[in-house]
């Protein structure tokens, strides 16, 4: 009897601590209704999905890098590459041809890919560890934005009507459903991702490796080539969010995205994904980049100064993580009590 | 093999051969960092100057960072150069390096932000910068046309002089006017990017702005964006430095006004001084210079490009 109730005690505790980031996410958005009144407003929410969108978007793809044991440092310079990439298309062009939207578009997702085919090839066929390989293609990546123009702005993206580059605001300024797109973006990548990574073998593949490289390989998995989609789907993703971001300003910046990563891989940690490798989700990271966009909007409302603001982001990256090592414990040692709590009540 | 070896050196042979050895003075030119169409207009204006006067130059970028400006320095002590044009990472931070620099014979002219030390440098020619921000706010309090305003202001990255020194030249005036009221301040570290988004939720907290003060013209382009993506109109939004962008915003009537820093006179300045000094042993000014800022507007803004005047 004691020993069921035990269990039971102990499951909800484990449920607490699992939704974590869900509950600050909750308390946050509860103390700022409550603190700024035009917090809570639909235009507001808008605005504050739109904003969380960008590191969201960059968190889903550091996911699954994450889950198989890597990091992406490089996805900030790669967002500042492809955006500069579809400016140098759309308002110089190749050989006096300025390209169309579509073509700038595609042209610098490709040249995004290509970042992650190249990390994807250096940590897993050549061997370099994943924070350096991708230290490096940071660089790389940041020089060649600021080489594409020569450390000046593409200006007036906009285009005029009959440079045939007005549809490239819509991008990053365009509303579906009363929605801004880039949330549609942010909505579609996570439910197509969250589906990737738990319901086909290849999401199976990227947490096996994540969780024991050497057994996955054993068992037949293809861990390089898990390793590489991995690195391609995060650059994809950040070239996505290099192209929002020139959208949204109507201007591509070489600097766009300098410290992005730490805000996607905080997002990550956040939402539960261990750094080891071999756990974490999809749903998690979104829950976490949320957390961050929602303190950081929320601070700015109530006219919070800068400095605190960054305090204040920090604390709340550290207990998590410092939550996240209560969680491991608390599982280590009450997991058997849960499992004979469950076994109880099936018996009764 | 042996084919291929053979081919190889003789290249290098014709290499050693073309490369005539540059007998000409270095000025070595070190600037924060060649992405921001300032320091980069800054640092081509030096280079243009020097080359024309027949010097040899080198360009580096600190990006804001001392230790790095500090192994710059070094560099440009052990190649012999015998001017250093400086745009300096930090007023206090930077005080050693450019002493040791002096102390190797080389001639410092510091541009565009000073050090807290004088002696040291040959010149230390800087735009007007409180000049600067009471021109704009002046042109931003009348663009607000009286009556009861809030406004918003958006400050550069706090740690860095020119912010503190701009915020405080905006409310030397804005503070001066019982009809203005500032709803809040927040820093966008100098980026369109930041400004852009951390403008978004301002206008949603605050949505009886009429105004909006930036402590540099990326952030007030960021702010136009924000302004313009959330439909509103009649906004008026100043900058600070003169950016060929911003000018053109100005033109299309998005943007009211900016500060143009005369960062293009002030490089040849230097340079121009520098060259004396090596020919006749005196710049023939004072140490510190203080250029004023032109206001920008749109009656005035074809007259301006790329942070100067067209002459």
């Amino acid at each position: 009897m004691s020993e069921r109730n035990g269990g039971r005690f102990a499951a909800s505790v484990l449920l607490l601590l699992k939704l974590r980031a869900v509950f600050v996410l909750l308390i946050l958005l509860g103390a700022f209704s409550i603190l700024a009144t035009s917090f809570l407003t639909a235009n507001n929410l808008s605005i504050l999905a739109k904003h969380v969108s960008i590191s969201a978007i960059l968190a889903v793809g550091m996911t699954f890098v994450v889950i198989s044991g890597g990091i992406d440092l490089s996805v900030g310079s790669v967002a500042g590459l492809a955006g500069m990439v579809a400016g140098w298309l759309l308002t110089i062009g190749v050989g006096g041809h300025r390209a169309g939207v579509v073509v700038a578009v595609l042209a610098a997702l490709l040249v995004s890919c290509g970042v992650g085919l190249l990390n994807g090839l250096l940590v897993s066929r050549v061997g370099v560890a994943p924070f350096i390989a991708t230290l490096g293609t940071l660089y790389m990546a940041r020089g060649s934005a600021l080489l594409i123009s020569h450390g000046k702005t593409f200006p007036n993206l906009a285009g005029t009507a009959g440079g045939g580059s007005t549809s490239f605001a819509a991008i990053g300024q365009s509303f579906v459903l009363g929605i801004p797109l880039p949330v549609w973006l942010m909505v579609v990548i996570a439910v197509m991702a969250s589906a990737v990574a738990t319901r086909t073998p290849f999401g199976r593949h990227v947490y096996a490796v994540g969780g024991n490289e050497r057994a996955a390989r054993l068992a037949g998995i293809r861990v390089g080539r898990v390793k590489l989609l991995t690195y391609c789907f995060s650059s994809l993703c950040a070239g996505l969010v290099g192209l929002i971001i020139a959208s949204q300003l109507e201007s591509a910046h070489p600097a766009t995205g300098e410290s992005f990563e730490l805000n996607a891989i905080a997002a990550v940690v956040l939402g539960g994904t261990s750094l080891m490798g071999g756990r974490g989700s999809v749903r998690g990271s979104l829950i976490g980049a949320f957390v961050i966009g929602v303190l950081a909007d929320g601070l700015v409302m109530l006219g919070v100064s800068e400095f605190w603001q960054i305090v204040i982001k920090g604390l709340v990256i550290v207990l998590a993580v410092a939550v996240d090592q209560l969680q491991t414990k608390v599982e280590a040692r009450i997991l058997p009590a849960v499992l004979r709590g469950t076994a109880a009540g099936e018996r009764a | 093999m042996r084919r291929v070896t053979a081919a190889i050196c003789s290249g290098l042979v014709l290499l050693a051969g073309c490369h005539v050895r540059d007998t000409r003075r270095l000025i070595a030119v070190i600037v924060p960092s060649q992405d921001n169409p300032f320091f980069k207009a800054e640092a081509d204006a030096a280079v243009a100057r020097a080359t024309e006067l027949g010097y040899r130059v080198r360009v580096d970028a600190h990006e804001d960072d001392a230790y790095r400006q500090d192994n710059l320095i070094d560099a440009a002590i052990a190649s012999n150069a015998a001017a250093l044009i400086l745009d300096n990472a930090g007023a206090d931070a930077s005080i050693s390096a450019i002493r040791r620099a002096a102390k190797a014979g080389i001639a410092v002219f510091l541009i565009d932000r000073e050090i807290n030390a004088t002696g040291i440098a040959k010149a230390q020619i800087v735009s007007d910068n409180d000049q600067g921000a009471r021109l704009v706010a002046t042109e931003f309090v009348r663009s607000l046309e009286g009556g009861r305003s809030a406004y918003a202001e958006l400050l550069g990255r706090e740690s860095d002089t020119n912010a503190q020194v701009r915020t405080k030249g905006f409310h030397a005036v804005l503070d001066q006017d019982a009809a203005l009221t500032m709803v809040t301040a927040q820093s966008a570290n100098w980026s369109q990017a930041e400004a852009f988004s951390k403008t978004e939720t301002i206008l949603q907290a605050h949505g009886d702005i009429r105004g909006i003060i930036a402590g540099n013209d990326t952030m007030a382009l960021g702010a136009v964006a924000a302004v313009r993506s959330a439909g509103l109109k009649g906004i008026r939004i100043v900058g600070f430095d003169g950016s060929p962008d911003a000018v053109a915003a100005i033109e299309a009537g998005e943007m009211d006004a900016t500060a143009l820093q005369p960062a293009v006179l002030i490089s040849r300045m230097a340079v121009d001084e520098a060259d004396a000094l090596l020919k006749t042993g005196s710049t023939g000014r004072p140490e510190v210079q203080v250029i004023p800022c032109d206001l920008v507007v749109k009656a005035n803004a074809g007259e301006y490009a790329n942070f100067e005047k067209r002459r």
